[in-house]
């Protein structure tokens, strides 16, 4: 295992390059010169040369390419263009509010997911399956910002169960207060597809010869489902599970900026807004890095679950 | 200044705004110091920015979200006085409004002994007081070629000296703060002494800006960044610290404990505020004791925390006004709930201009001022006013905003919305109809106009008013879009043929809006790239007179100079609407100062309900 690993990670490398290729040519092409902004409402010339001087941009492309790469290696974005602000001090700060919301949906959005799946799965053909599905499809149908802009309204303003906005100082505070309500909208949004997917797993797994010997044999239905079904449907499900892990603390930005959660995904959108390249840099390496990782970790965790995968 | 630019001795026209000054001296009451201030811990005002902040150095910042912190961290010499329309100005720091001497080349300000920055462990556990030499450090601060200051301008190429210092600092790479500046004297602890290349009879409006609060040299030097900016470490004299600062989402302001406080003693003749001057009169300030500023970009959140109680002070934009507005009034389910309106013209114009550089639409010959002028007459600013603006604004007349001083009032543009003559006047100068329907050239060559737009839903409803004006007059229109950014460098460039622009008052007076024409700012913020030499003359007049009737009867020339080449097309003054909730005592929006959390009181708090923080209390 210890080679493969190895060798996944050597494999990492041009994947990297090519993501540093696509962030540095992208921002060049459509990112506009951040020094006529910087400068205020009233500069000349010799003062916008002298903020491209600064910040580098008047450098030619591959060395500011070559900056870039030595950013990534060493782990050291520098400052924020707008608030010079340390970017590892703004990745680290909004890190936190972005997990403390993601870690618990993805939790619970998982296990909420897999255990309707195998329920309305056990229950296929049924009026309560299809009830289900026919409630999963107008579900996934609704955009989720039409689910934040009512669930806002009605539960928050409308009903005061929660805050319509804001974050706090302590953890608990956050997550009970704060986060509630972005959790249980994200716990909407996600359910439906996911549970839609799972139940065609475990679908796939209910009528392999298996399940019939293990009925034959006198194990109980919940043993098969939770036992015997569960694990072999499990390896789609991981790997939907890993591949979506990344993406939901970007994804998170419209969750994060109605509700006013200073996380990741707001820190992202206020970077683009105001050209803020290091910021963007940063934030897309590391995003890049962690969808690497989450894809080897899926990969470890299938040899966990399934003892005939073999990883080579 | 006669009409014709005859000279006229300086000293006859400096009396009068010393007598301004003077007048304005006599405002030092409102600000008189009091032995200890009344910020009660209790009581709690929650604010919202649409936008998030970047940093708290006065010199590094030039957002107003961080300025309107700013300036209740930092004290500036000057500031307005709170119920004073047009703004006027008062001394906050200074004992006095500056003594102006040398045909307004000099001003002299002597500062208010006893005033001391907030506690920070660079003092070392010592009272710092503040000094004239704290002026002086963050007047040099602002041409500090590291520092990349966007307020370089405030003081570029005025001050005595400075800019020699500056260049200095361009070749060595450190400015030298220890240099002698000819121009920025500390002749005693306690005096600040400004000599001007020219007479600016502005700077006493400078000397009101944020960007020139006084900062202490040993805080910047113990907490600045590479770039010499100290962002995150504010230590000022204000009525304010910093308590807690969760960047783009929290920020919490406390009362400094050590500040001096004033009495509450602001007069107006306006009917409105006599309830407000009622309430207030007598109380020593600040009252508040704690302001929490939140942050949420989305309108709807924004909204929703104000009538859920969450906030206490909100900017109502232009598209939540049709939500809580019935024309410019509140509706009245706001009106039951006890909300308050406190709403004004903002001291800022959106034009648009033409490239007087391009090849197309620029020039001052007779066919390319008809087609501009043209173009200005087919665009019709009610449509952008109702659809765009949502009411929220009104057509300006006058390139001086209200609020502003030397804007007229009375004055009512020639250029108005008329697309029948603006077709007449394009048939006349020779742009006929081609086949194709669409006007060309007098000399028969097709043309388009390029309308330049951000990618933003104000955009490209702009865009679509501007293609409907110019389809009524058959000219040919395309759209041209852009980043902000990349806007601004082409802008600079004089390589955009027209855009809609805005300009927000940096001070309140006339010059800091006709500055925006004139001819040598080309490059910089005059951004139709117009050089009008007729235009730029009257200017260089304006620039020498302090604020009189005869600078006044100048503007009028100069606007109908504006109407005769139509450089610009007048398009809109928007309405700030501030929403006020129930509890808040004593508010009314100031169309300068950013923030007006010093001067208001909050209500009693309920009996047996918390008011700290999100406390519920009610209006005495």
């Amino acid at each position: 295992m210890g080679a493969y690993i190895v060798r996944r990670l050597w494999q990492m490398l041009p994947t990297m390059l090519g993501v540093i290729l696509l962030v540095f040519f992208l921002f060049n092409w459509v990112g506009g010169d951040p020094a006529y902004v910087l400068a205020g409402k009233i500069s000349n010339q010799e003062q916008i040369d002298n903020i491209r001087r600064q910040l580098g941009v008047d450098q030619p492309y591959w060395v500011q390419l070559g900056i870039f790469i030595k950013q990534v290696v060493t782990a050291d974005f520098g400052a924020s263009w707008s608030t010079n602000e340390r970017v590892s001090h703004i990745l680290m700060t909004r890190l936190g509010p972005s997990l403390t919301v993601v870690v618990p949906l993805v939790i619970l959005a998982t296990l909420i997911s897999i255990g309707l799946a195998l329920a309305v799965a056990y229950v296929r053909g049924s009026l309560t399956d299809r009830m289900v599905m026919i409630v999963c499809t107008v579900g996934l149908s609704v955009s989720i910002l039409v689910y934040i802009i009512v669930f806002q309204y009605v539960f928050a303003y409308k009903l005061g169960w929660f805050p319509v906005q804001g974050w706090g100082d302590g953890f608990l505070e956050n997550l009970f207060v704060y986060a509630s309500l972005p959790i249980l909208i994200g716990l909407v949004v996600s359910i439906a597809p996911e549970l839609r997917l799972y139940r065609t797993f475990v679908l796939d797994e209910i009528y392999q010869d298996y399940v019939r010997t293990a009925r034959a044999k006198g194990v109980s239905e919940n043993r098969i489902m939770w036992i015997h079904v569960l694990r072999n449907a499990s390896i789609p499900i991981i790997t939907n599970l890993m591949a979506g892990i990344p993406g939901l603390l970007l994804g998170s930005f419209l969750i994060e900026r109605f509700f006013s959660i200073p996380g990741i995904g707001r820190e992202v959108i206020l970077a683009v807004e105001r050209s803020d390249f290091p910021v963007i840099k940063a934030i897309t390496v590391y995003v890049a890095f962690a969808t690497i990782a989450t894809n080897l970790l899926a990969d470890l965790t299938y040899k966990a679950v399934d003892p005939r995968v073999q990883l080579k | 200044m006669s009409a014709t630019g005859a000279h006229v001795p300086r000293g006859a026209l400096l009396p009068s705004f010393c007598r301004h000054l003077a007048a304005a001296a006599a405002l030092v009451a409102a600000f008189a110091i009091v032995p200890a201030h009344a910020a009660d811990p209790s009581k709690v005002i929650r604010h919202v920015f649409p936008a998030a902040e970047t940093g708290f150095d006065p010199a590094g910042v030039q957002d107003l979200y961080s300025a309107t912190i700013e300036q209740m961290l930092f004290e500036t010499l000057l500031t307005y006085d709170y119920l004073a329309r047009p703004a006027k100005l008062v001394p906050l720091t200074a004992d006095a409004m500056p003594v102006v001497s040398d045909g307004g080349k000099t001003y002299t300000v002597r500062i208010r002994k006893g005033i001391h920055f907030i506690d920070d462990p660079v003092f070392k556990g010592r009272k710092r007081e503040l000094t004239a030499a704290d002026y002086a450090y963050s007047l040099k601060r602002l041409v500090d070629p590291k520092l990349r200051s966007p307020w370089a301008w405030l003081v570029e190429g005025k001050i005595v000296g400075l800019d020699e210092v500056a260049e200095a600092a361009k070749a060595s790479g450190n400015f030298d703060y220890d240099a002698k500046v000819a121009g920025i004297e500390t002749p005693d602890r306690y005096t600040l002494r400004i000599r001007l290349k020219e007479p600016d009879y502005n700077l006493p409006y400078i000397l009101a800006h944020e960007p020139t609060s006084a900062v202490a040299r040993e805080v910047i030097e113990a907490y600045r960044d590479v770039s010499g900016r100290a962002m995150a470490n504010p230590v000022g004299t204000g009525a304010y610290k910093l308590k807690q600062w969760m960047r783009s989402s929290k920020i919490v302001l406390e009362a400094n404990p050590d500040f001096r406080g004033f009495t509450w003693d602001f007069t107006s003749n306006d009917p409105d505020d006599q309830p407000l001057i009622a309430a207030m009169k007598g109380k020593k300030m600040p009252q508040v004791g704690r302001i929490e500023v939140s942050i949420i970009e989305e309108d709807q959140a924004r909204l929703l925390a104000f009538q859920n109680g969450e906030l206490d002070l909100m900017d109502l934009g232009g598209p939540l006004a049709p939500n809580v507005l019935d024309g410019g009034k509140l509706k009245p389910e706001f009106v039951k709930k006890g909300v308050k309106l406190s709403r004004i013209v903002d001291p800022a114009l959106a034009y648009v201009y033409w490239n007087l550089q391009d090849p197309i639409v620029g020039g001052l010959t007779k066919d390319k001022i008809a087609l501009r002028r043209a173009m200005a007459m087919a665009y019709n600013v009610d449509d952008e006013v109702r659809v765009v603006r949502n009411g929220q604004a009104i057509e300006a007349q006058y390139p001086i905003p209200p609020g502003v001083v030397g804007h007229d009032p009375k004055y009512r543009s020639s250029i108005r919305f008329d697309p029948a003559g603006a077709n007449q006047l394009l048939d006349a100068v020779g742009y006929r109809k081609g086949p194709d329907g669409w006007r060309n050239l007098p000399d028969g060559k097709p043309f388009t106009i390029r309308y330049a737009s951000r990618p933003d839903s104000l955009g490209r409803q702009l865009d679509e008013l501007w293609k409907k004006a110019l389809d009524s007059i058959s000219v040919r229109m395309e759209v041209q879009k852009d980043k902000f950014p990349e806007l601004l460098k082409l802008e600079r460039q004089c390589k955009l043929m027209m855009r809609t622009a805005s300009w927000i008052a940096d001070y309140p007076d006339a010059d800091n809006f006709m500055q925006l024409l004139y001819g040598k700012n080309i490059g910089q913020n005059n951004n139709g790239c117009a050089k009008i030499p007729e235009y730029d003359k009257l200017y260089e007049q304006t620039t020498r007179m302090p604020p009189s009737d005869e600078r006044d009867r100048l503007y009028h020339e100069m606007t109908r100079l504006i109407e005769v080449y139509a450089p610009w097309r007048l398009d809109v003054l928007t309405y700030r609407n501030m929403l006020v909730s129930p509890r808040v005592q004593g508010y009314k929006k100031h169309p300068i100062l950013h923030a007006e959390w010093a001067f208001v009181d909050i209500g009693r708090p309920v009996a047996g309900v918390p008011s700290a923080a999100g406390g519920k209390t009610v209006p005495d």
